[in-house]
C-alpha cells in the first residue's frame, strides 16, 4: 500500500510550481492514499492531489485558503494509525517532546506533521514520526537552506517502509528508512 | 422527401436501363467487329464499331454512366487498334484508312477511329507524329458537347500518352518536348472550356447537382497537367517559359471559381517543388487575379507549407531561392490581400498564420521576419478598418492563432516580448481574447521556466497580459464565478515568481515595479497577487543579507524592502484580509528577526505590533481568534531580536490574550501554549529564558479555567492536555513543577473519568491517560527524569 505524504506547498504564495522532476515522479495510479501536511494554499493544488489519488486527506496550514481542513486527523491505514497534523500550533515549532504530546492525545503509531519544511523521520519511545519537508522547498525564514522533498509510505502489514525523495541540486535523491510496529 | 426519393430512385433505374441497354449494343458490335478482324475484313469490321462509337452520342446517361460506357468502349477499341498495329507491322498498307475513315456519318464514332488510326501511323511512321497530333487536336474542337467532348480528348490523351515526343530538340524528324507541350496545353485548354461550359448549361436551380457532376470529372481536366509534368524533359527553364504561363493564362482567363480552384491545387501539386520555387511570383501574381470565391487561401497555404518543407529536405537545388521564399510570399500575400477585397478576414489571418510559420520553420531565428508578418497584420486590420476583435469569431481564432505561434515555438516570452507589433495585435482582441493570451503566454513561462529578469521587461509583459491584472476597459469585464476568478489569479500570483532577476537591485526594481501594476487589481485580486510580492520580498532581503559583505548599503536596502512590504500588507489591511495580513506580518517578523539590520528591533516591533493590532481589532470569530493567537505565540516563541524591555510587554499581552478568549476550552489551550513564551524563548544573548515560575503560572491559570469548564467530558480532556503540559515541563528541568503538582491533577483525572459517560471521547482521553502514563514508565526506565513519588 503506497502512500504519499507531502505537504507546505505554498503555491502561489511563495512559490510557482512542484519541481518538475517530482512532478515526473507522481504519476497517477500508483498511490492508494495521499496525506497532506497542509498549506495548499490554493484548491487547483488540491484538484492536482486529487488526480494522483482518489482518497486525499489535508489538514490545515497556518496560511490555508480552505478553512474548512480540520486542525488535526487521524488516518487508518492496514495496521497503523497515522496522525496528521501541520505543526504550527505545537509550540515550539517543530520539538519532538512537543508533538509526543500530539502523538499521545491521538494515539497513532506514526505522527505526520509539518511547517519547518525541513524533512525529518524518526522513531521517538517506539512511535514513527515524520515530517515530508517542503514539496515544492518554499520559503521559510528561519531556515534559508530548504530541500524541497516529499515522502512515500509503503505498508505492508505491521511494517512501514519510507522513502524520502529529496531534490538536491537538480538531482532527486532518494533514503530508505524503515519502522516496525511492536 | 418520399416522392423525391421515388423520382431518385426512378431516375437512377433509368440510367441503369439506359446503360445496360448501350451496353448490351456494345457487348453485340464489338464482336461483329472482332469477328470481322479475326477473319481479316477490316473494311467489314468498321461498320460495327462505327455503331458501337455511335452509343456515345448520347446524352442521356450521366458523367457516372457515360464514363462506365466510355470505359468498355474503349477497351474493345484496344482490340482494332491491335490488329491495325498487326497489320501495318506485317507490311501491309492500308494507307488509305485515315482517308477512309473520314467518311464516317457521324462525328463522335468518326473522331475516336480517326484517333485510333492515326495512333497506328504515328506508332509506325514517327514522322507523322508533329503533324497528326496537330490535325487531331484541332479536329476534336468539331465535338463541343462537354461531356462527350471532354471523353473525347481524354481518349485522345489516353492514345498519345507513350509517344509523345520527350526530347529537348527535333534531331530525328520525330518531334520535340514542346510538340508535346502545345498538344497538351491545347488538348487542356479545350477540355477546360469545355469543362466550365458545363456550368452554364441546364436550368440555374440544378446547379447544385452540376457542380457534383463536375467535380466527378475534374480528373479528366487534370490528367493533361499530370501527363505534362510526366514529360522528362520539360526543364525548369521550359516549365517557367511555356508550361507554367500557358497554364495559367487558361487558369486565369476560364474566370470560373470551380476550375480555378482544382487547377491552382492541381498544378502545386503535380509539379516538382524545385520548379515551384523559381515560379513562384507569377503563381501567387495568378492567385490574386482569380474569380470572387475561389479559396485562394487554401491553394496559397498549401503551397507555403510545402515549400516550407522542401526548403527544409536536402533537395534543394537552389539554396539562393529559399533565402528569398519568405520575402517572395510576403509581398505577394500583400498583394492577394489588398487585390482581393472579397477575402475574408479570417481568411487574410490565415495566410499571415502560414506566412509565420514559414517564418519560423526556415528560419528560425529571424524574430524580424515574424514581427514583419504581425506588422502587416497589424495594418491589414488598420486598412480595413477594424479595431475590435469579438471573441469566439472567425476572426477571433485565427488572429489567436497567428499571436500563439510565436509563444509556442519559441518557448520563451522574452522572445516573444522582442516582437514589436505582438501588443498592437494583441490589443485589437476583446478582453476575453486578450485574457485567454495573457492565460497561455503566463502558462508558457510557467511550463518553459522562463524568468522575466529585467524591469523592462517586467513592465513589457505586465501590459501584455494587463486584462487579467485589473479591469482594463469598464465596459468589458467578462463576469467569472469564484472558483475561475480564482484559478485565474491564482495563476497570475504563480507567474509572480518568474518576475526574477539574479541581480538584487534589479530584483527590487522589478517588484516596485510590479506592485503598481498589482495593486491596480481591487480588493478582490490583490489578495491573490500581493502576497507572493511580499514572500518574493522577504526572500530578497534575505538575498542582500548574504551579500551583506559584497554591499555595503544592504542594510538600507533591507530597510527599503521592509517598508515596501508593509507598505504591501497595509493596503491587504485596507482592503480587509486581516488573517491573511497578520500572517504576512508575523512572516515579516521572523525574517527581520533572522536578518538584523540596523534598526531592526524596531521594524520588528512594528510588523509583530501590527499583527497584534489586527489580532486585537479584527480577527472575530472564536475560531480564528484561536488559530491566530496560537501562531502569535509560536511565532514569537522563536524570535530572539528582541530587548528585554520589548519582549516583556508582548509575552504578557500574549497570555492574556489567551485568557480573552470566548470559550473555555480555547482559553485552557491557548494559556498552556504561551506558557512556552516563558521557557524556550530566547533572550537577545541567544539563551532560553527558562523562567519556571512564570511557566506555572501560566499553567495553573490553565487549571483553574479547566476548573470552570461545566462540560465534565471537556473539563477531563483538558486535565489530562494539562497533565501533559505539566510533565513536559518537568522532564524539561522547570524545578517549578512538582510532583505533587502532577500527583493533583492526575487525582482529578482519576476521579472524573470513571463518572464519564462511556462514549467513544471518554475512551479517547482513557487513551491519551494511558499513553502519557506509558510515556512515564518508559523516561523513568531510561533514566534521567526522578518521578518518584508519582502515583502511577
Amino acid at each position: 500500500m503506497l502512500v504519499l505524504v507531502l505537504g507546505d506547498l505554498h503555491i502561489p504564495h511563495r512559490t510557482s510550481t512542484l519541481p518538475g522532476k517530482f512532478k515526473k515522479l507522481l504519476v497517477p495510479g500508483r498511490i492508494q492514499h495521499i496525506l497532506c501536511t497542509g498549506n495548499l494554499c490554493t484548491k487547483e493544488s488540491y484538484d492536482y492531489l486529487k488526480t494522483l489519488a482518489s482518497d486525499v486527506h489535508v489538514v490545515r496550514g497556518d496560511l490555508e485558503e480552505n478553512t474548512n481542513y480540520p486542525e488535526q486527523k487521524v488516518v487508518t491505514v492496514g495496521q497503523f494509525r497515522i496522525g496528521l497534523c501541520h505543526g504550527h500550533q505545537v509550540v515550539p515549532w517543530g520539538d519532538p517532546e512537543a508533538l509526543a504530546l500530539v502523538q499521545r492525545q491521538l494515539d497513532v503509531d506514526i505522527l505526520i506533521s509539518g511547517h519547518t519544511h525541513k524533512f525529518e523521520a524518526y522513531e521517538h519511545e517506539s512511535k514513527f514520526y515524520i515530517n515530508p519537508g517542503s514539496a515544492t522547498g518554499a520559503y521559510n525564514p528561519l531556515d534559508t537552506n530548504i530541500t524541497p522533498s516529499f515522502v512515500l509510505m509503503d505498508i505492508q502489514s505491521s511494517t512501514v517502509v519510507t522513502y524520502v525523495y529529496q531534490l538536491v541540486d537538480e538531482d532527486v535523491k532518494v533514503e530508505r528508512i524503515e519502522y516496525k510496529k511492536n | 422527401m418520399s416522392s423525391n426519393t421515388k423520382h431518385n430512385m426512378t431516375s437512377q433505374e433509368k440510367q441503369e436501363t439506359l446503360l445496360a441497354q448501350a451496353l448490351t449494343t456494345v457487348k453485340e458490335q464489338s464482336f461483329e467487329m472482332k469477328l470481322n478482324l479475326d477473319k481479316g475484313r477490316l473494311t467489314d469490321a468498321l461498320k460495327p464499331a462505327n455503331i458501337m462509337l455511335a452509343e456515345l452520342r448520347t446524352s442521356l446517361l450521366s458523367p457516372k454512366s457515360y464514363y462506365e460506357l466510355y470505359m468498355a468502349i474503349s477497351d474493345q477499341l484496344r482490340h482494332l487498334e491491335l490488329y491495325l498495329l498487326d497489320e501495318f507491322q506485317k507490311g501491309r498498307k492500308v494507307a488509305d484508312l485515315y482517308e477512309k475513315v473520314q467518311y464516317f456519318g457521324n462525328i463522335v464514332p468518326r473522331l475516336y477511329l480517326l484517333i485510333t488510326v492515326g495512333l497506328i501511323y504515328m506508332k509506325t511512321n514517327p514522322s507523322l507524329r508533329q503533324s497528326l497530333m496537330k490535325d487531331l487536336v484541332e479536329m476534336c474542337r468539331g465535338v463541343q458537347h462537354p461531356l462527350r467532348g471532354l471523353f473525347l480528348r481524354n481518349y485522345l490523351l489516353q492514345c498519345v500518352r507513350n509517344i509523345l515526343p520527350d526530347s529537348p530538340e527535333d534531331t530525328s524528324g520525330e518531334g520535340k518536348v514542346q510538340d508535346s507541350i502545345d498538344f497538351i496545353l491545347m488538348n487542356f485548354a479545350e477540355m477546360n472550356k469545355l469543362w466550365v461550359r458545363m456550368q452554364h448549361q441546364g436550368h440555374s436551380r440544378e446547379r447544385e447537382r452540376r457542380e457534383k457532376e463536375r467535380e466527378e470529372l475534374r480528373l479528366l481536366v487534370g490528367t493533361n497537367l499530370v501527363r505534362l509534368s510526366q514529360l522528362e524533359s520539360v526543364t525548369l527553364d521550359k516549365y517557367s517559359k511555356s508550361v507554367l504561363p500557358g497554364i495559367l493564362e487558361q487558369v486565369v482567363s476560364c474566370r470560373d471559381a470551380i476550375a480555378q480552384e482544382y487547377l491552382m491545387e492541381c498544378i502545386i501539386q503535380v509539379f516538382p517543388d524545385e520548379f515551384h520555387l523559381a515560379t513562384l511570383t507569377p503563381f501567387l501574381r495568378s492567385c490574386a487575379q482569380l474569380q470572387v470565391g475561389v479559396n485562394v487561401k487554401n491553394v496559397v497555404i498549401s503551397l507555403i507549407e510545402r515549400l516550407a518543407a522542401y526548403s527544409q529536405s536536402p533537395d534543394v537545388t537552389d539554396p539562393q531561392a529559399v533565402t528569398q521564399l519568405f520575402d517572395v510570399f510576403s509581398s505577394q500575400v500583400s498583394n492577394i490581400i489588398q487585390t482581393r477585397v472579397d477575402l475574408p478576414t479570417e481568411d487574410m489571418i490565415a495566410l499571415e498564420v502560414s506566412l509565420a510559420n514559414l517564418a519560423l520553420k526556415c528560419y528560425p531565428d529571424r524574430v524580424d521576419y515574424v514581427d514583419l508578418v504581425l506588422q502587416t497584420t497589424v495594418e491589414n486590420f488598420e486598412r480595413i478598418n477594424l479595431t475590435k476583435v469579438e471573441y469566439s469569431s472567425q476572426v477571433s481564432r485565427e488572429l489567436m492563432k497567428l499571436l500563439s505561434i510565436p509563444i509556442q515555438a519559441y518557448n520563451n516570452i522574452l522572445t516573444v516580448l522582442e516582437l514589436k507589433h505582438f501588443n498592437p495585435l494583441l490589443e485589437l482582441l476583446d478582453t476575453q481574447g486578450r485574457k485567454a493570451m495573457a492565460t497561455s503566454v503566463i502558462e508558457n513561462c510557467l511550463y518553459a521556466g522562463t524568468y522575466i529578469g529585467n524591469e523592462a521587461q517586467v513592465e513589457c509583459i505586465l501590459v501584455m497580459i494587463a486584462p487579467l491584472i485589473y479591469d482594463t476597459d469598464e465596459k468589458d469585464k467578462v463576469e467569472m464565478d469564484a472558483e475561475d476568478f480564482a484559478e485565474e489569479q491564482g495563476l497570475l500570483g504563480r507567474f509572480v515568481h518568474h518576475l526574477k532577476s539574479d541581480k538584487e537591485d534589479e530584483q527590487y526594481l522589478i517588484l516596485s515595479a510590479a506592485k503598481k501594476h498589482f495593486i491596480k487589481g481591487g480588493d478582490k485580486r490583490i489578495k491573490h497577487t500581493l502576497p507572493p510580492l511580499v514572500f518574493q520580498a522577504y526572500q530578497l532581503a534575505f538575498r542582500y543579507f548574504k551579500i551583506k559583505d559584497k554591499d555595503e548599503l544592504w542594510e538600507k536596502k533591507c530597510l527599503k524592502i521592509f517598508q515596501y512590504c508593509h507598505q504591501t500588507v497595509m493596503d491587504l489591511v485596507k482592503a480587509e484580509y486581516p488573517e491573511l495580513s497578520l500572517r504576512l506580518f508575523l512572516q515579516g517578523t521572523l525574517a527581520i528577526g533572522e536578518i538584523r539590520f540596523a534598526n531592526y528591533e524596531t521594524i520588528a516591533y512594528e510588523f509583530l505590533s501590527q499583527a497584534f493590532t489586527l489580532y486585537e481589532d479584527e480577527v472575530c470569530d472564536s475560531k480564528s481568534q484561536l488559530g491566530a493567537i496560537t501562531l502569535l505565540v509560536g511565532t514569537f516563541e522563536r524570535l530572539s531580536c528582541f530587548s528585554q524591555e520589548n519582549t516583556e510587554p508582548v509575552r504578557t499581552q500574549c497570555a492574556l490574550a489567551a485568557t480573552k478568549l470566548l470559550k473555555k476550552p480555547d482559553q485552557c489551550r491557548a494559556v498552556c501554549t504561551s506558557a512556552h513564551l516563558f521557557w524556550s524563548s530566547k533572550t537577545s544573548q541567544g539563551q532560553e529564558l527558562q523562567d519556571g515560575k512564570r511557566v506555572v503560572d501560566c499553567l495553573k491559570k490553565g487549571v483553574r479555567i479547566a476548573n470552570q469548564c461545566m462540560d465534565l467530558l471537556v473539563q477531563t480532556q483538558l486535565y489530562v492536555e494539562l497533565f501533559n503540559h505539566y510533565i513536559y515541563f518537568y522532564e524539561k528541568g522547570n524545578e517549578h513543577v512538582t510532583v505533587a503538582m502532577l500527583n493533583h491533577l492526575l487525582g482529578k483525572i482519576r476521579e472524573e473519568l470513571p463518572n464519564l459517560d462511556s462514549s467513544e471521547e471518554t475512551e479517547q482521553i482513557s487513551k491519551h491517560l494511558t499513553n502519557t502514563i506509558t510515556h512515564i514508565r518508559e523516561r523513568t526506565a531510561a533514566g534521567g527524569v526522578d518521578y518518584s513519588g508519582l502515583t502511577l
